[in-house]
């Protein structure tokens, strides 16, 4: 009954200020789930020998990285056009202050991991060749030691991708259970806000 | 001194039938190749190699070549590529240590572009090639060959099993080399 049957109204933009459009909560998901994915290979793919299904695993990482990236640009721009909505009034200042600085860092870290990965890939001396057709170009050319240096720095801004993963999912419940307010709600696709439940 | 005018003349008869044998500048040359996996290309090269070339731009059917490849030497990009390139599966160091290539015929094909045909050996397996390359007269004397060829994976069944699966690593190997021959003397 929490479920709305196909919305009247646009389906792209925002119900409410209130609400996430439709776009917006598929592009968070959809992060979300490639995320899992990502994750998953990066650690899984860097403790496994040189094998087919590491060679795949590798590809899969990289074409996953650069959707993640062109996803975070999209949303950006999105955001810009269809404003999320604005955060719970009785929220204090410096949650929401921590709120707005989580989403920042979170929109930095989705493009800066890809991008320390494309580069780290190129300093090794591989190519990043998205879904093995479309050869992005190296920006950098050949070079063990820096290649070394950001994979470093690539794993280093992934904890810190899990780190603030962590605070806003925590956040995210903590708002649903504790405060009992729209936040998590508005972003789940098909279900109403709580405001508009009666 | 009329066998010495004869060893002369002889010497200089054998001369002309064959091409004097340059020796080949390492630093100024290279073999290398490209693998492609799932649609990136990865460059690799063989750090040692021995060439006995005989080369004569005014004459190229009395060119010749004899290149033989140290598979050890192999840089397939990382240390654990190499470890693998070097492997049973892949070019077999232990049961076939070089490659080779020998020059059956050398022709012009017009201006600084000429073609060796001959029998490159890897793993074992031969195959009869035809190998473009361009001379390049360089201004101390030296002479730069270079050109590219392509082989298939396939006709020396490098990398066979489950890295053959799909087309997770390309069948087609673009090789290009650049060969610096010592001025003549």
């Amino acid at each position: 009954m929490y479920f709305r049957i196909l919305p009247s109204r646009p389906a792209l933009a925002p119900a409410s200020s209130k609400d996430y459009g439709v776009t917006a909560q598929l592009g968070h998901w959809l992060t979300a789930l490639l995320l899992v994915g990502s994750f998953w290979l990066g650690w899984t793919m860097t403790d496994m020998a040189l094998s087919p299904t590491r060679l795949r695993y590798f590809s899969y990482h990289k074409w996953i990285g650069v959707t993640v990236f062109g996803l975070a640009v999209l949303r950006i721009l999105w955001r810009q056009w269809a404003r999320p909505p604005a955060l719970p009034a009785q929220m204090a200042a410096w949650e929401q202050a921590a709120a707005r600085l989580s989403h920042v860092l979170l929109y930095l870290l989705l493009l800066a991991i890809p991008l320390s990965g494309w580069l780290m890939s190129s300093a090794k001396g591989y190519q990043t060749v998205y879904l093995g057709l479309l050869p992005i170009p190296d920006l950098i050319g050949k070079d063990k030691a820096l290649g070394k240096q950001l994979e470093e720095v690539h794993e280093l801004l992934a904890t810190g991708l899990l780190l603030v993963i962590a605070v806003h999912a925590l956040a995210a419940l903590k708002h649903h259970f504790h405060d009992r307010d729209d936040v998590l709600a508005r972003m789940l696709p098909g279900l109403r806000p709580r405001g508009e439940r009666k | 001194m009329r066998k010495l005018l004869l060893a002369l003349l002889l010497s200089g008869v054998s001369l002309a039938a064959a091409a004097a044998e340059r020796a080949i500048d390492p630093k100024h040359s290279e073999i290398r190749f490209s693998v492609k996996q799932m649609g990136v290309p990865v460059e690799g090269q063989f750090r040692r190699f021995e060439a006995r070339l005989a080369f004569d731009p005014a004459k190229p059917e009395a060119s010749r070549a004899e290149i033989s490849v140290d598979i050890a030497s192999v840089d397939a990009g990382s240390a654990e590529a190499d470890e693998v390139a070097v492997d049973k599966p892949w070019l077999d160091q232990a049961g076939f240590p070089r490659a080779t290539f020998r020059s059956s015929a050398v022709r012009s094909l017009g201006g600084s572009r000429y073609e060796a045909r001959g029998t490159l050996s890897i793993r074992g397996k031969a195959r009869e090639i035809s190998v473009p390359f361009s001379a390049q007269q360089q201004p101390d004397g030296a002479t730069l060959l270079s050109g590219q060829f392509g082989i298939r994976r396939s006709d020396f069944g490098i990398g066979g099993g489950e890295w053959n699966e799909s087309d997770l690593v390309a069948n087609e190997v673009p090789v290009s080399f650049r060969l610096m021959l010592a001025p003549a003397r």
